[in-house]
């Protein structure tokens, strides 16, 4: 049995409103006076009767809704896409045409419904009894499809070759013309709900919803309770007044205005437009020597600097210098704790806590007393998050304290006068015979091999580490601190 | 002593063969109710639509009932008998996932045919019927999962108001046998394994299964197609015939 009453997560459809309001319109289409005038289809022995022309189901439909041409032509259309009318001259090409091509009512069955979905176990009984009924007929993609749900569901198959077998069978049972109608129905159907790839999904809907639209929510005493509790939680919620919101927005948007790829252009030029991918090498995360905008960015935010790696290790040489290094790599190892390997976290903690938070420890960070007691009583039970609140205070002091001073500093400064600004590159002449040099980008793997060898480089030179313990005391260090700065504004 | 009990096993699982045989038997004949239910199924609110298609819904619907209460009775007292063999309760689990699929196909028909005669009624004249292009009669797929050679025209017609009860009523009932059963017996659906030794996949390179169902084709195409496959061979032997015969005569002559 599939698992239907198993209720956790989100098995229903949403609403689709727009088929309940098809299907009036449907009906009223088979009025005797009002509706569509049929006639038959001619095959080469049967005639079957209610087959209509593209030209009278599109003039019914602006007759009936008083509206133009072009509408019409579009809710046409939308009907014969989602199966209510399908096409008996060219049944792949789901389209309403002007013409006196035929079309054909879909029987009810087959009207697609949001309550009950195209099962995946009918489609599969579908395609067996069409490849029962004549072996390779499938298409590519319903073989496929056919494999693929030969593995999905396997213990159903029997019941599946037994269903289709069956269903063809029964099928013999009744007269020609309704035989060849019958497959016409099932295969429009088919080709609606299992479409084709490259054909428009009409029935795409997005995920599927939590709760289910068609149940009837009883009011009863609780629900109200719970409504009211939402209203007033969500009444005492903090709001930001749209003015400031929106000022914020335009703020961002005219400070990266200039820096935006797509709205201001790049230099040297766009590689997707001029084939010429220096624009990517330029900027790679660990670029020696990266562009004037990016320099400039890092002026923007803090957050802004961190995010970039090259200017994440611009920053680390000045606090290097201003002898707190230590807090941007305790910010660095616990960026690592949060988003590494579940199986290292308590050995990760542990190791931050021995270099960074000990007393006496090698790169002793100086946050205040409170987030030390909590951070010391959390890492009894490490988890990823445990040193957040640590992290945050420094992150706080790096912003507040550090920040302002970098970008006063001369390794900024010096930063920004080596940035290159990149010329533009010389339009190429498109000559549509000359032989376009086309390079592929590096590999990755070749990248990654790039980054470790990178990485195992700065780790072995080692950070230059001031020991405190063995060289001064915290007061002294402080001193010098505050030495610094004021030797580095005069 | 040792004797009786061997007997007895004999028995046993004779028996055991027995009720293999009795339960294949219903649960071909449900799948074969099931997919008869489906194929009328298809024709309500169609042009083809009328109380007779409705009242065949309805007996086949009810033969479903019964055939549906046998097999859960027989197949849940099978399974939980602890003493069957690996190979049996292999079997048994097979028929059972067989058994339910056929339900649960059954049940989402009985849904839509419900639906779709609220949607469609016969007996108003506001609502007329979908022009779908059927005109034929389904009463030999009706006869087909009734099992019976002719299906007599049942005048006396209920209400459609009681069979729209009706079926809803059914429709509650499977949904509690199907809830009875998962609790009743747990079969665990990724061990079954389908076996198809009588039913070969299709897409399988055996041609015995083919096979099969062509002769059956063939036997069923009486005066159809085969009349005509039958002339155009024989035109084709005349004129070689023929040929051959003007032929030898050229050849006499020349000689």
């Amino acid at each position: 049995m599939t698992i239907r009453n198993f209720n956790q997560g989100q098995q229903y459809r949403p609403r689709m409103a727009f088929l309940r309001k098809i299907e009036p319109l449907i009906k009223e289409m088979q009025d005797p006076n009002t509706g569509i005038k049929t006639q038959t289809q001619r095959l080469i022995i049967t005639t079957i009767p209610h087959a209509m022309t593209g030209q009278d189901v599109l003039e019914w439909l602006i007759q009936r809704l008083q509206i133009t041409d072009e509408e019409g032509y579009i809710l046409g259309n939308m009907i014969v896409k989602l199966g209510y009318i399908y096409p008996l001259q060219e049944p792949r090409n789901l389209v309403l045409k002007h013409d006196n091509s035929l079309y054909r009512f879909q029987t009810p069955y087959f009207w697609p419904t949001q309550e009950w979905p195209a099962e995946d176990t009918d489609y599969a009984i579908y395609l067996a009894k069409k490849n029962i009924c004549k072996k390779g007929l499938l298409e590519e993609y319903e073989k496929e499809n056919y494999n693929n749900l030969n593995m999905k569901i396997n213990h159903k198959w029997d019941f599946i070759i037994m269903q289709a077998k069956e269903q063809y069978r029964a099928g013999k049972e009744r007269k020609k013309a309704d035989r060849f109608v019958l497959d016409c129905q099932e295969r429009a159907y088919w080709l609606v709900h299992r479409p084709a790839p490259g054909t428009l999904d009409v029935l795409d809907y997005g995920i599927n919803r939590a709760t289910d639209p068609n149940a009837d929510k009883k009011k009863t005493y609780d629900y109200y309770r719970r409504e009211i509790l939402y209203y007033q939680q969500a009444l005492v919620r903090s709001r930001v007044k749209s003015s400031v919101s929106l000022g914020g927005m335009m703020k961002y948007c005219e400070q990266y205005f200039t820096h935006d790829p797509i709205m201001s252009g790049c230099l040297p030029s766009n590689p997707w437009l001029t084939d010429d991918t220096t624009f990517w090498e330029l900027n790679t995360p660990m670029a020696d020597n990266p562009t004037k905008l990016r320099v400039e960015r890092w002026t923007f935010s803090f957050a802004e600097l961190m995010r970039d790696l090259r200017g994440r290790q611009n920053f680390e040489l000045f606090l290097k210098k201003e002898f707190s290094g230590e807090n941007l790599a305790f910010w660095e190892a616990c960026e690592d704790l949060k988003h590494g390997e579940q199986s290292k976290v308590k050995e990760k903690a542990e190791e931050i806590y021995k270099t960074f938070l000990a007393q006496g420890a090698r790169r002793w960070i100086n946050i205040d007393g409170r987030t030390m007691e909590i951070t010391v009583k959390g890492l009894q039970h490490p988890h990823r998050y445990v040193l957040d609140a640590a992290q945050t205070h420094i992150y706080m002091l790096m912003k507040k304290d550090s920040y302002p001073r970098f970008l006063r500093s001369p390794i900024y400064k010096e930063m920004q006068s080596k940035a290159l600004i990149p010329e533009e590159t010389k339009p190429k002449s498109n000559f549509p015979f000359m032989k376009r040099h086309r390079r592929s980008s590096p590999s990755p793997v070749i990248l990654r091999q790039l980054e470790q060898e990178a990485r195992a480089k700065a780790a072995a030179s080692g950070p230059k580490v001031v020991d405190i313990t063995q060289v001064m005391s915290k007061l002294d260090r402080r001193n010098q601190l505050k030495q610094e700065p004021s030797k580095q504004e005069a | 002593m040792p004797i009786q009990s061997s007997k007895v096993a004999d028995e046993g699982t004779a028996n055991s063969a027995r009720e293999r045989d009795e339960c294949r038997a219903l649960v071909d004949s449900l799948n074969k109710v099931t997919g008869c239910y489906r194929h009328l199924a298809t024709g309500v609110g169609g042009s083809a639509d009328c109380s007779n298609l409705r009242d065949e819904l309805r007996r086949t619907r009810e033969k479903s009932q019964e055939l549906a209460g046998l097999l859960r009775n027989k197949l849940t007292a099978a399974l939980r008998d602890k003493a069957l063999s690996k190979e049996e309760r292999a079997e048994m689990e097979r028929l059972w996932v067989i058994f339910s699929s056929n339900l649960e196909s059954f049940q989402v028909d009985m849904c839509k045919v419900l639906e779709l005669g609220q949607g469609f009624p016969l007996s108003g004249t506001e609502k007329p019927l979908i022009q779908t292009g059927m005109s034929g009669g389904t009463s030999e797929v009706a006869a087909r999962a009734l099992s019976v050679q002719n299906l007599a025209q049942d005048t006396a017609l209920n209400g459609e108001r009681l069979e729209l009860q009706e079926l809803q009523e059914h429709i509650d009932k499977v949904d509690e046998m199907m809830e009875n059963m998962e609790m009743k017996v747990n079969v665990l659906r990724w061990t079954v394994e389908a076996k198809g030794d009588a039913y070969y996949s299709v897409l399988s390179t055996d041609a015995s299964s083919m096979a099969l169902l062509s002769e059956e084709e063939e036997m069923r195409r009486h005066g159809r197609c085969c009349d005509r496959e039958k002339c155009f061979m024989s035109v084709l032997f005349c004129t070689v015939a023929l040929i051959a015969v003007g032929l030898s005569v050229c050849v006499v002559n020349l000689s």
